[in-house]
């Protein structure tokens, strides 16, 4: 159980520095999840947490203790890693007891904790058997087993569920949900999956190009993204957003000139097929060119003076016309000033405040 | 920190001791085979010598057939990659993407076959061209290397790695089996080719064991054993000649490996790790 | 099927087949005929003696001397071109051009004709004039007879087969090194794993096909030495460098004993046919295979 701190951090590869001025405080007992595109640093960035990786610049505070210069090994940290990385020609009984062998404890205390470890995650039949014997599942098992057993304070995961098929990592997801509610030890886990990153997490931290874009709970995330790029990086399909001049054309009021953008989710948007322009709303004409029906949802993508747009409707039936028109409520609208940063302050507050206090957030 | 640096020029200096270790024999080489007699026979041995005798290089070459000897090493190595290239390019793609009766067996023997080394069975080989009157004839130092085992294991490996679409693809289109294995797999396989080109030129192009067994007159021996011969010049040990063939022998091999370092080095490492 | 579909495999391998047939595998079995009979090669007639030669050459000294010879130099030159190569894969096992270039110095020697190198060897020891001699000297050691001592010439061929050897050997453990996967190492890292853990549990164990493949491969080879011999030593002094290969050489093309040759051919065989067997076993069995 611990707190971990990331002051300053700052990791360059040769001459490529990948972060930069990373501050970032993940809460004792808390599932934070890094998400982000490839190369965001989200990786290196745990690897640091574990020791893996040598930061360039900066500090890391694991509990109470500085741990800059400590081998991953005293760190009191567990990671559980995508390929698994279990020992090949162990079996899973030594593959979980590798380090408590290592350091020294005693036979029957060794025995006793693996004992424990295999009964929570299930894998007593096993124990005996190579890691070339067992399912992608197992294996993840057995690497789970391994991290735990050292009852560390705290659980770094590098997507560990990418390998695995969708019907599988469902089921795992549920597991480790369980297991950081059974243990309570600090979980940091690493995903380039945006839904998997909100199912699991507490708190998610989305990084892009080694900069943290915002950390906060999930709903919090969802309604209230603090830019462009996390806007449309959660949820999908994504925000649809469009430059300034595209939509003033369709609303009451000049926008103010900071707004370089503005944004709306498509689950906000209804079509119609009259047109129907109302006070407080934005309303204008558009071309359905696909629709995705996946059962409770139909997804279109729409052909429009804003540009390429989706819409996402909820247990509606299907709109088979193709020519439509699209209406959404100004108080949906998000904007956003020229350099992708969230302009809230332009935003009518009193709408705002409505939305707020009604969703749900944590 | 001043720690990590004073391991790490203990490191360097370790690997240049290394690299003298394995460049010292040439270098020395190199030194004696531009010294004039006199010096070679001196103790402790000088390095440099003091006048440079090139001359020693034309000797070398003038002490025997050695343009013969050369023109062997090159039509017997080239033809061994020739008839190489026929048989193994057949037998690969027939093991790779045909299944017929005895192919097991027939596989097996050739993969037996790698398993039998020149030294083991010399002997009957040689009995048996000279039956056929084929000693001191380059023939005997070509036909018993028109294929190669550790080829056809390589290639089929390699085709066996084409797409069975691609193949599918092209009967549908009335492609005859010649094209399809010239103007598909071959090209497909490639660096394998190459990497076994290499090999197999390398080898046969050093070989010394071989060419000493199957020839008895400088008719149809190969360079290596023209140089092994100097050590009978001058009825003594005429060192500066002897090295001095030896760099013919041995500096072309170091240049083609000096440019083609990675390229060769990944070919001998490949067909090791199999 | 057309007929001729049918036909054509076999047509495809014929060439190879028959080449082997002719040149590797009838051989063998002409040797192992050859041994029991009695021929000087220029006789029509071949005497059939049964397991005569084989009951000579167990008698020969020179022969139970060439075993004994064949035997410590195969031991002694792989047990030391494995280890020392290893040691070598595992220190220069990075990245870099440095690097690089060191391997390739490591590797140059394998390239180039052992019969360049026999021939820069022997020039090497020279007791006389050679350089390491004039190099012991230098560091007040005193010199060595090298190649003609009996006492040392076998160790000499050892000495020069492991400089030839250990840079192929360091390369392909280099390769194997670098296809064991990084994060099993790291995870090894968090485990607390020292270095010998991480030797003894990780490394060896994952380099184990590699390891036996070349020990396999060195052995076999070893066990065939001749262009050292034939170019340093001729066998000697006193038999000391005499080994199977060129045993049988000698009988063979020098002696015309070619039934007495035969026979020692198929002790040959047996050997290497018994350690490709090992090979074969141990593969399937102890190694282990991702």
């Amino acid at each position: 159980m611990a707190q971990i701190v990331l002051k300053q951090i700052e990791k360059s590869f040769k001459q490529d520095k990948v972060i930069e001025g990373l501050d970032l405080t993940i809460e004792d007992g808390s599932f934070t999840v890094l998400v982000g595109p490839s190369g965001c640093g989200k990786s290196t960035t745990l690897r640091m947490i574990a020791g893996l990786e040598k930061e360039t610049g900066g500090e890391i505070w694991i509990g109470d203790q500085c741990v800059n210069g400590v081998e991953p090994g005293k760190r009191n940290v567990a990671m559980v890693f995508q390929n698994y990385a279990l020992y090949p020609m162990m079996t899973v009984k030594e593959n979980i007891e590798f380090g408590l062998v290592n350091r020294k404890v005693p036979r029957p205390e060794r025995e006793r904790l693996v004992k424990e470890i295999t009964e929570v995650v299930g894998l007593a039949e096993y124990l005996h058997k190579k890691p070339q014997a067992l399912s992608g599942g197992q294996r993840q098992r057995v690497a789970l087993a391994r991290a735990m057993v050292k009852s560390p304070a705290v659980f770094l995961m590098d997507e560990p569920l990418s390998n695995l098929d969708a019907k599988l990592r469902h089921q795992m997801r549920t597991e480790l949900i369980q297991l950081h509610k059974r243990l309570g030890a600090t979980f940091v886990f690493v995903t380039h999956d945006q839904v998997e990153a909100m199912s699991m997490g507490d708190r998610i931290v989305i990084m892009n190009k080694g900069l943290i874009q915002q950390a906060d709970g999930p709903m919090k995330i969802y309604d209230d993204p603090d830019n462009v790029f996390t806007a449309q990086f959660i949820g999908t399909p994504p925000m649809n957003v469009m430059d300034r001049e595209r939509i003033q054309p369709y609303l009451n009021g000049q926008l103010h000139d900071d707004i370089g953008q503005v944004g709306f989710r498509p689950e906000k948007a209804t079509m119609s097929l009259e047109s129907r322009p109302q006070t407080g709303h934005v309303h204008f004409p558009a071309h359905i060119m696909t629709r995705e029906t996946l059962g409770a949802e139909i997804i279109y993508q729409l052909e429009s003076a804003l540009g390429l747009v989706s819409v996402k409707s909820f247990l509606k039936p299907l709109e088979s016309a193709s020519e439509v028109n699209i209406t959404v409520s100004m108080q949906d609208l998000y904007y956003f000033d020229r350099n992708g940063v969230r302009a809230r302050q332009h935003e009518r507050s009193e709408a705002r405040e409505l939305i707020v206090l009604g969703g749900k957030h944590s | 920190m001043a720690r990590k640096s004073i391991l790490r020029t203990l490191n360097v200096t370790a690997t240049i001791v290394l690299v003298a270790i394995f460049a010292i024999p040439f270098l020395w080489m190199i030194s004696t085979s531009l010294k004039s007699y006199p010096e070679t026979v001196i103790f402790p041995p000088k390095w440099i010598p003091s006048k440079v005798m090139w001359s020693n290089f034309q000797a070398a070459w003038e002490s025997g057939p050695f343009l013969k000897y050369l023109m062997n090493s090159v039509v017997v190595s080239i033809s061994i990659l020739l008839l190489q290239f026929t048989t193994i390019i057949l037998a690969a793609y027939a093991f790779a993407r045909y299944s017929f009766k005895g192919d097991k067996l027939l596989f097996g023997i050739t993969m037996v076959t790698l398993m039998i080394p020149g030294q083991l069975i010399f002997l009957p080989v040689y009995l048996l061209l000279s039956k056929w009157g084929l000693i001191n004839n380059l023939l005997a130092l070509i036909l018993p290397f028109a294929s190669s085992a550790f080829g056809i294991f390589m290639l089929r490996q390699s085709f066996k790695q084409v797409q069975e679409e691609l193949i599918e693809a092209a009967r549908l289109d009335q492609t005859p089996e010649w094209k399809i294995i010239l103007r598909i797999m071959v090209p497909m396989a490639r660096p394998t080719l190459v990497t076994f080109a290499l090999f197999s030129f390398i080898a046969h192009w050093n070989d010394y064991f071989w060419p000493l067994v199957m020839t008895t007159s400088d008719a149809a021996r190969t360079l290596p054993i023209g140089i092994s011969k100097l050590r009978e010049v001058d009825g003594g040990a005429a060192w500066h000649i002897l090295m001095a063939g030896n760099m013919i022998l041995v500096v072309p091999i170091l240049i083609v490996f000096l440019f083609g370092q990675r390229q060769i080095i990944k070919a001998f490492v490949y067909s090791g790790v199999k | 099927m057309t007929f001729w579909s049918r036909f054509r495999p076999y047509v495809m391998v014929a060439p190879s087949i028959v080449i082997f047939s002719i040149f590797f595998i009838y051989p063998i079995f002409y040797m192992i005929f050859l041994s029991f009979y009695n021929w000087d090669f220029i006789n029509p007639v071949k005497e059939f003696v049964g397991f005569n030669n084989f009951v000579e050459l167990f008698k020969d000294s020179a022969f139970l001397q060439v075993l004994s010879n064949s035997l410590n130099y195969t031991l002694l030159s792989v047990s030391l071109s494995i280890v020392i190569s290893l040691l070598l894969a595992i220190w220069l096992n990075r990245e870099g051009a440095w690097y690089g270039f060191v391997q390739g110095a490591l590797f140059s020697p394998h390239i180039v004709s052992l019969v360049s190198v026999s021939l820069v060897w022997m020039w090497l020891m020279d007791p006389k004039f050679g350089l390491l001699n004039g190099l012991l000297d230098m560091v007040g050691l005193p010199k060595l007879e090298w190649l003609s001592s009996p006492d040392s010439s076998l160790l000499s061929l050892v000495l020069v087969s492991v400089w030839k050897g250990v840079g192929y050997n360091a390369l392909i453990f280099i390769a194997g090194l670098q296809s064991i996967p990084k994060d099993v190492y790291e995870a090894s890292a968090l485990d607390e794993a020292n270095w010998w853990r991480k030797f003894y549990k990780i490394t060896l164990p994952m380099l184990s096909p590699t390891l036996f493949f070349l020990i396999i491969i060195n052995l076999i080879s070893s066990f065939q030495v001749f262009e050292t011999i034939a170019i340093m030593t001729n066998g000697g002094p006193i038999n000391s460098t005499n080994t199977l290969v060129f045993y049988i050489y000698e009988y063979g093309f020098r002696y015309f004993k070619i039934g007495y040759a035969s026979a020692a051919g198929v002790i040959l065989l047996v050997v290497v046919g018994l350690l490709t067997l090992v090979y074969f076993k141990l593969l399937s069995r102890k190694v282990h295979y991702q």
